[in-house]
């Protein structure tokens, strides 16, 4: 009988979460360690020679192309590193449970990848998003079932846009199929149109892309950390902008109106959700809308149809699975160390976490797109790929390309502000009393953000050495996107640049350094903790500025909130209609009167 | 010959328990389970060893068409399997159930009766005959539901027995116009002089037909009695109303009479399709806003035979292949559902998901089993609601009928919206709940855990070689019209 060892990549993790249920602890955690070892080291044999596992390669509804290959290496290495994280500090109460769904996920993640049939494509994705759900579940405040009725609304009710995409798909083509690799049909006419609006909504969903991004802010707000490192901000966004890049290069042919569709619904996800970041007072929801508006970087490079542009966009998912996880990673450290994830609450920890002080600062720079980190080479090719596209294109479509290029590239500027921030807020300012004693975090933990932080670094040094050849490029040759110009961008120039001007700083910092320390007085005492300058409010003043706090008390009232506005409909909907059921039996009767009236009057 | 085994082992079932037991139970669940274990033996020898064939029993070895015959095909086992299973099921969850109501004997004798009634109109191929059973089985659905003896339950068993006596009024005149039209009572006959009727009799028939039977079956808009009824009544009972009975008395009756008698008239198909998917939306809608939640299970039953109806609606081999097997699967997820319900109500004294907390820890079982229940009817995979509900949207895209399949995936949303809603307030409430009134024990969770595994493992069903054994001969009785007729009499 013939096996197909791509399902080992899929069996071993399920196998690993299966055998969790019933293990003791430390072997539950040696168990997952090898298992994401062995499918990492089974993905890094695929990466290097794609017909690896061809010898006895046979049934086809699993498969592997160069994008599947660079989305199955993303999956694998961030699962291994934050696992790495996981494996002390996991909260106690929730530990089994944890280890039986770490796993799961990641083999559910490589099933949704290998697979080739679309059938096996849904099963996976909505597997996926049940281990969502009981990661959600597992979180310990009392608004965490509401954050995971919310996530699963969401991403559930999307898998079934999934299914009818994919069944209006597989019955557009002239030879009907359920093999995603046969299928490639114009976007014209209704079948395809609800077909292609259906998958979007499925990926936009998965990745968090505006406007089915709520539930990512409320589930890194109640969620364990160390899952919402794993989903959200890496996994997730994998699967739905592997999804959205199956669907632009693959699976339909669209015209420029649809690129132009999705690169203006990547700039408002940017946009719209770093407005939101600024004014977070919480640690995790405020990375959660950052998490949000990354994905808007993916949506424009990926859907923008320009080769220059996607190859930035999904160099960016790469980048931002990192730095994301490695920030959420950096707060999960300081969560379990200090108990809060409360902005307001924390402050110079600096000193305390030395070492998670520089991964915070490596994953903020890597955000915010400072080069040579690896977030500004990625934004820097899509920007380009904008760029090229305004150039060629008629006036209208300039002047909204250009419309987009500037929310993106103003986007990014306030992401710096926010992550200003957020550093001040944790790690700078003044501490206080009662974290006095608060400890570096463990060194499974700083390994972790440690690796991911090397990365940051080694992705944006030798971005044009490792990724980009390796990983990505051989997904445009196999899309038949051609090649293209990276422009100046020298990473290694800029690093020299960076690192002598840092060191002359220093040296004058050396030379020159008349600074004095001193306690804050507040009218003429010692100024009381209460009145200790967090960072929170930096930038109220924007929440205060007109038209824009128009918009955050819309938001804040939930009326841009799509989840909130379709509850609320099918809610008002069914209220009108349960009035019509007041128990009255003459009621009753009259309906199924009126019924077979009714009946009788439409075949007449 | 095992057919009349269906209705003497539950029918003698319900008199020995009436004879020899006394004021304790135990007689009657020991004869009750006995027969509900020998029923689900019989019911799945017969499914596997049908092997796609028709047999046909002659009652007292009468001929037709002076005699009345028993007909068992594929769907008929398949029908078998699924009241047996539910039947069983309910049975073990109820030792406890009812023993916590204080209650007696007399339950579990009309629970036999309730069987009695369900298996005859399963198997009988005579239309009189069907609606004798029809009332045998509501007779007892009506006591059922009033057994709480409160006020609110007298209420619902009083409206459920005003509407079903409309409904069976509704199809005794449908079976006497045929009669009359035909001189026959036995289907395979009727099916026979149908294409010599005149087709407007077809349809006055087949409108008065439809609302009986819609009736029964809670179609939109013939739904009103089922949230009362179902809600009120005990919570194996409430499964088995919601997970077969309306399913037997109407959705099995309507496919025997429109596909095997009246040979799917198209304007009858495109009412199923309507009706269905108004069902579905509406049903959807008004689930969502329930507190009670056994009434939002309720509501979320029409919704799903909703699903049901249009699968027959598209008339293809697929669509009825989606029609039955989500028949078959709403069965197992809601009465698994409706037990989680009363496994609660029984901890917490009540139904109003306002009032409960979180359950996790004090109800494991119960919150996981309503969770993978949850999940089936919401069609996530790999669950078999999931299966059920792809094949149905398949079907109406490859029969050009998108716009209903958009209702389909809007109408499944809702569901999951429903279901999370309970999931939410029902087992993950704010509240930490600490003590429960009554512990849940090993039979009621037996059940639940049987059911919650069938969740998972019925979507075999459609794996190559187990569905050429199954599915398939069912499907092939309702796409072959004519099948059912040329082999009841032996043509």
């Amino acid at each position: 009988m013939a096996t197909n060892p791509y399902i080992a990549l899929i069996l071993i993790p399920i196998l690993v979460g299966l055998f969790n249920l019933v293990l003791p602890g430390l072997l539950k955690k040696i168990l997952t360690f090898l298992g994401m070892a062995l499918t990492g080291f089974l993905t890094l044999m695929l990466a290097l020679d794609p017909d690896f596992f061809e010898w006895i390669f046979e049934v086809p509804y699993f498969g592997l192309d160069n994008l599947g290959t660079f989305a199955l290496a993303g999956t694998q290495l961030l699962a291994f590193i934050i696992l790495i994280f996981t494996l002390k500090g996991v909260d106690k109460r929730i530990e089994k449970s944890f280890f039986v769904l770490y796993p799961l996920t990641v083999g559910f993640c490589n099933g949704v990848i290998l697979s080739d049939h679309m059938i096996a494509f849904m099963v996976f994705w909505g597997l996926s998003g049940v281990m969502l759900y009981l990661f959600n579940l597992l979180g310990r405040s009392k608004d965490a079932p509401e954050s995971a009725r919310k996530t699963f609304m969401l991403i559930g009710g999307s898998d079934a846009c999934l299914i009818l995409g994919f069944v209006m798909l597989g019955f557009a083509i002239p030879q009907p199929s359920w093999f995603i690799t046969d299928i490639n049909v114009d976007l014209t006419g209704s079948a395809a149109i609800v077909s292609f609006i259906s998958l979007l909504i499925a990926a936009l969903a998965k990745a968090g892309g505006f406007p089915l991004h709520t539930w990512v802010p409320s589930y890194a707000k109640e969620a364990p950390v160390e899952s919402v490192a794993l989903l959200p901000a890496s996994l997730d966004k994998i699967l739905g902008i592997f999804l959205l890049a199956r669907i632009v290069t693959q699976l339909f042919q669209c015209p420029l109106l649809i690129h132009m569709v999705l690169i203006s619904i990547g700039a408002v996800t940017v946009i719209a959700a770093v407005m939101m970041a600024l004014v977070q007072h919480n640690g995790r929801e405020l990375l959660g809308y950052h998490a949000v508006s990354q994905v808007g970087y993916m949506i424009i490079g990926v859907g923008s149809g320009s080769p220059i542009a996607f190859a930035g966009g999904l160099f960016h998912l790469i980048n931002n699975a990192i730095y994301k996880s490695n920030l959420f990673l950096v707060l999960g450290s300081v969560e379990k160390q200090t108990g809060t994830n409360e902005l307001d609450d924390l402050g110079g920890l600096g000193k305390n976490m030395p070492i998670t002080l520089v991964m915070a600062l490596i994953g903020a720079f890597s955000i915010s797109g400072i080069p040579p980190f690896n977030g500004f080479f990625s934004k820097w090719l899509i920007y380009h790929g904008l760029l090229d596209m305004a150039r060629e294109a008629t006036a209208g479509y300039e002047i909204w390309l250009l419309a987009c290029f500037i929310l993106a590239i103003f986007g990014s500027a306030l992401t710096l502000a926010s992550f200003l921030k957020y550093l001040h807020t944790i790690f700078l300012g003044k501490r206080p009393k009662k974290y006095d004693k608060i400890r570096e975090a463990p060194a499974n933990q700083w390994l972790s953000t440690g690796l991911l932080s090397v990365l940051c670094v080694i992705f944006g040094l030798f971005a044009l050495e490792i990724p980009l050849p390796k990983l990505i490029l051989p997904i445009l040759e196999e899309n038949g996107m051609g090649s293209f110009d990276y422009g100046l961008y020298k990473s290694k120039l800029i690093f020299t640049m960076m690192g002598v001007g840092f060191v002359i700083g220093w040296i004058i910092y050396l030379l020159i350094r008349k600074v004095r320390l001193d306690d804050v007085y507040l009218g003429g005492m010692d100024a009381l903790e209460k009145f200790r300058v967090t960072g929170t409010e930096f930038y109220q003043e924007i929440r205060r500025m007109k038209p824009l706090s128009t918009i955050y008390d819309w938001v804040e009232k939930k009326w841009l909130d799509l989840y909130a506005l379709l509850g609320g409909a099918s809610n008002t909907i069914a209220r009108l209609f349960q009035k019509a059921h007041p128990g009255l039996l003459s009621l009753y009767l009259f309906y199924i009167v009126l019924g077979m009236l009714v009946l009788m009057f439409i075949r007449n | 010959m095992i057919l009349p085994y269906y209705i003497a082992i539950p029918l003698l079932s319900a008199f020995l328990i009436s004879l020899i037991a006394g004021k304790k139970d135990e007689w009657a669940v020991l004869l009750s389970t006995t027969a509900g274990a020998s029923m689900l033996i019989l019911s799945i020898y017969s499914l596997i060893a049908q092997n796609g064939e028709t047999f046909v029993y002659k009652m007292g070895f009468w001929s037709l068409p002076i005699g009345i015959v028993l007909v068992q095909d594929g769907l008929t086992c398949l029908m078998l399997v699924l009241v047996s299973l539910i039947s069983f099921t309910s049975l073990i969850y109820s030792v406890q159930y009812i023993r916590h109501m204080d209650r007696n004997w007399k339950y579990y004798a009309l629970f036999m009766l309730l069987i009695t009634g369900m298996n005859g109109v399963i198997i009988t191929g005579d239309l009189f005959n069907l609606f004798v059973f029809m009332e045998i089985a509501l007779f007892s659905a009506f006591a059922l539901v009033a057994y709480g003896g409160h006020a609110e339950e007298y209420e619902a068993a009083f409206k459920y027995a005003v509407m079903g006596a409309l409904s069976s009024a509704l199809v005794l005149i449908g079976i006497a116009i045929l009669y009359s039209a035909t001189s026959t009572l036995t289907l395979a006959k009727i099916a026979e002089k149908v294409p010599t009727l005149d087709p407007g009799l077809i349809f006055w028939t087949g409108g008065l037909f439809l609302a009986g039977l819609g009736l029964k079956a809670a179609i939109m808009p013939f739904h009103a009695w089922l949230p009362d009824a179902h809600s009120s009544a005990p919570a194996p009972i409430s499964s088995m109303l919601s997970g077969v009975l309306i399913k037997v008395l109407g959705i099995y009756t309507i496919i025997r009479l429109y596909f095997n008698v009246f040979n799917a008239p198209d304007f009858y198909m495109q009412v199923f399709l309507v009706l269905g998917a108004v069902s579905i939306i509406l049903g959807g809608l008004l689930s969502i806003v329930q507190w009670d939640m056994k009434r939002l299970l309720a509501y979320s039953s029409i919704s799903q035979v909703g699903y049901i109806l249009v699968g027959l609606g598209i008339g293809t081999r697929l669509g009825i292949l989606g029609a039955v097997f989500h028949l078959f699967s709403h069965a197992i997820f809601k009465s698994l559902l409706f037990y989680n319900a009363g496994a609660v109500e029984m901890a917490l004294g009540t139904r109003d998901m306002r009032k409960m907390g979180s359950l996790a820890r004090v109800l494991p079982i119960t919150s996981a089993t309503s969770l993978v229940g949850t999940l089936a009817i919401s069609g996530i995979p790999p669950f078999n609601g999931f299966i059920s509900k792809l094949i149905i949207i398949i079907a109406l895209i490859k029969a050009g009928a998108p716009v209903y399949a958009i209702l389909a995936v809007i109408g499944s949303i809702l569901t999951l919206g429903a279901m999370m809603k309970m999931q939410r307030y029902g087992f993950r409430g704010e509240t930490e709940i600490k003590k429960i009134s009554e512990k849940i024990g090993w039979r009621m969770n037996t059940a639940m855990i049987l059911l919650a595994v069938l969740c998972l493992l019925t979507g075999l069903m459609l794996l190559p070689g187990i569905r050429e054994s199954i599915v398939d001969p069912v499907v092939k009785v309702l796409v072959d019209h004519s099948q059912y007729m040329q082999l009841v009499l032996g043509r």
